[in-house]
């Protein structure tokens, strides 16, 4: 019986891909209004289901850190009770005053984001310094490196631009040329790769797709 | 003679001083020359018709978007001003934070003495979860993937609800975060409708081949320079100005310290 | 003059402690991470019960009984944190897989790989047309692209009889990716700089009241 009941949900869930996909491909090539019934309710459903997403980081991170405080072997213990603590009260705030409210809203601002915005707005040091280290010219490659670089921020500058008009065009002819060009190349080559990956999942052939489809 | 080699702390502490502290303190008040892709988009937005809609939405909210609402505010002015209407369309979680961030900070709304209501000339639309299948749904029936808006108000009870339907009704989409890729795709690609991105710098690397794929119909400023360009089309210093006065003196600090790392580079070279 | 705002003092003290990531892993730094952890679980937590009560509630007043499917597989979905029942979740991840993977693959093809190949093709007439600044623009852009495709598709050198010029095109891709890469590079500089500029005038003009 249970052997069945596993066979049932594998293929099913097998099943469901192919359909999907097939749904989703269907809808746009072919004018058939059965398969656009289809594809409707199965991105219904989708988007539905995707709103339960949401809550499984709470219960990942309220266990991981529950077992880390109740055994209190590392010594962030203190820190992930007092995140804990942090991420009921900003649930309790946010369903309090909904999430379009002012109060929330302000209180987001002050935290994460002026959390996210100076942790992001540190890397420019790093990023100085690791360019005083690293686009140091030695060959012909590092050449090409540095001096793109280098040539791309002076450009960009208002203290280039503004004696020298015609820079502000040249940053953006080589933003627009041979940035652009190896850029899509790197988008046709990864689009390559995703429709192939696309393929392999439909016909089960990707052991990623695999191992959460088919729960093993 | 051999140059030595500094420590990054040093590199730190110049910069923050030059570029940062001193800068925020006595602003500089930087000139920049304007351009004509950014001249392009102005005159896109500004030629919309009384009465259009502008979708403003998508996901992928990288550092609040702040880069990207230096650009994207001035056009929420220049759209208030001309009569457009403007419904926030959030495909991330962030996005709809984001979203009211960039209408507050526009004061286009009525209470802060602009010209829009809430309800009849923009609507703010609730989370949409599924990345590009939220976006279909929403593009194909705009009533079944959202029936209600983020104060779970029934969209037909909405001035401006009653008369959305499906993508037909979208005139122009901005597109002020990371995924426009998916924007693109899906908005432009698929339907035809133009798209606009505000984009950080660092995306608008990545994303300009999109703009070659569809000319004439996606459009790109590049990052901090161009949100300050489109503040100064509509008269206003905002973030763009003051992030454009620090990038004059980081450039330049740029610049010097990668010559300061060759010259120590050589120096040592030489000597050895 | 020193702001009174309790919110300013926090968003202040926040901006300090993760500033302090410069002088080296420290616990105010560790203070300001795991707040951010907790906020941004906590906003996903927000989101979704809003999302979910705003999605579900035609369920409550029997307008559309078909919202009881997606429902209960959205229940399964929570299912995949634990390794003994993840095999629950399966069913509904089908359906989020089967969707996105078809939806990813027309949306590619259609823009990625279709719009990009175009692109280029229309690129390559250009090249004897228009104005001198333009043809030599279009030019850059073919040869450049067909560089890095070959350097990304014959990354395994070739032997034989088409091997030089081949390797030739690969150096030049090569150096093509390696423009890119500092251009890209140089670009993302205005970003950072400019958040760091967000930060910190942060401090100064909204905290400590200094500045314009």
């Amino acid at each position: 019986m249970g052997a069945t009941l596993t066979y049932i949900r594998l293929n099913l869930s097998r099943l469901l891909i192919i359909i999907g996909a097939l749904a989703a491909l269907g809808t746009w090539y072919l004018s058939v209004p059965m398969v656009d019934s289809v594809f409707k309710e199965l991105n219904a459903w989708q988007v539905n289901i995707s709103s339960f997403t949401l809550f499984t980081g709470l219960i990942t991170i309220s266990m991981r850190y529950l077992r880390a405080i109740q055994k209190r072997d590392s010594d962030v213990w203190y820190f992930e009770a007092y995140a804990l603590v942090l991420i009921y009260v900003w649930i309790i705030l946010g369903f309090a005053v909904g999430m379009y409210s002012d109060l929330y809203q302000t209180a987001y601002l002050s935290t994460k984001i002026t959390l996210h915005i100076a942790i992001l707005g540190q890397i420019i040091f790093f990023y100085t310094s690791g360019a005083y280290r690293t686009f140091r010219i030695r060959t012909l490659r590092t050449a090409a490196l540095a001096i793109s670089a280098v040539l791309i921020v002076a450009l960009n500058a208002p203290w280039v631009q503004n004696p020298f008009p015609a820079a502000s065009n040249l940053a953006m002819w080589l933003l627009n040329n041979p940035q652009m060009a190896a850029s899509r190349t790197v988008v046709i080559t990864g689009g390559i790769g995703s429709i192939v990956l696309g393929l392999r999942v439909i016909l089960g052939l990707e052991k990623g797709a695999q191992r959460i489809t088919e729960g093993e | 003679m051999k140059i030595p080699d500094l420590k990054s702390q040093y590199v730190w502490v110049t910069v923050a001083l030059l570029a940062y502290i001193i800068p925020g303190v006595m602003p500089l008040g930087t000139g920049f020359p304007m351009s004509d892709t950014t001249m392009e988009i102005y005159d896109i937005v500004k030629n919309l018709p009384e009465g259009s809609i502008c979708a403003i939405g998508g996901s992928g909210v990288f550092a609040f978007d702040l880069e990207s609402s230096a650009g994207t505010i001035p056009a929420l002015k220049i759209m208030a001003e001309n009569g457009v209407r403007i419904i926030n369309v959030p495909l991330g979680t962030e996005a709809v934070q984001y979203e009211k961030f960039l209408i507050d900070a526009s004061r286009i709304e009525k209470k802060y003495g602009g010209t829009h209501e809430y309800g009849t000339d923009w609507i703010q639309f609730p989370y949409i979860p599924g990345g590009s299948s939220g976006l279909v749904a929403f593009l194909d029936d705009i009533h079944a993937a959202c029936p209600v808006d983020v104060y779970g108000t029934p969209l037909d009870e909405l001035p401006l609800g009653q008369e959305l339907t499906n993508w037909e009704d979208i005139d122009l989409w901005i597109c002020p975060h990371w995924g426009f890729p998916t924007i693109v795709q899906y908005v432009t690609g698929e339907r035809g409708i133009i798209s606009i991105s505000f984009a950080q710098s660092g995306a608008y690397s990545t994303y300009s081949p999109y703009m070659m794929s569809y000319p004439g119909q996606v459009y790109m400023t590049n990052g901090f320079l161009g949100g300050a360009q489109m503040e100064r089309l509509v008269g206003m210093k905002g973030l763009g100005h003051a992030a454009i006065d620090a990038y004059q003196v980081l450039s330049i600090l740029f610049v010097v310290f990668v010559a300061l790392g060759n010259a120590t580079a050589f120096t040592t070279e030489e000597e050895e | 003059m020193l702001s009174t705002d309790p919110w300013v003092w926090i968003s202040a003290i926040l901006t300090i402690f993760s500033f302090t990531l410069l002088y080296g892993d420290n616990k105010f730094f560790r203070f300001a991470q795991y707040t951010y952890t907790a906020v941004v679980v906590g906003h996903s937590v927000v989101v979704g019960l809003e999302t979910v009560q705003g999605r579900f509630s035609p369920l409550l007043s029997g307008f559309q009984p078909m919202l009881l499917i997606s429902l209960i597989l959205g229940v399964m979905v929570l299912f995949v944190v634990w390794r003994k029942y993840a095999w629950v979740a399966s069913i509904p991840y089908a359906i989020i897989i089967g969707v996105g993977t078809g939806l990813m693959m027309r949306a590619t093809l259609q823009t990625d790989v279709i719009g990009s190949v175009r692109a280029v093709i229309a690129e390559t007439g250009k090249i004897f047309v228009g104005s001198p600044y333009d043809q030599f623009g279009y030019l850059i852009r073919v040869t450049f692209t067909i560089g890095t495709m070959f350097y990304f598709l014959f990354t395994v050198f070739v032997k034989g009889t088409g091997s030089k010029p081949v390797s030739y095109l690969r150096d030049f891709g090569k150096y093509a990716l390696l423009i890119y890469l500092g251009i890209a590079l140089g670009n993302s500089a205005m970003q950072y700089s400019g958040l760091g500029a967000s930060a910190i005038n942060r401090l100064l003009r909204q905290w400590l009241g200094l500045g314009g």
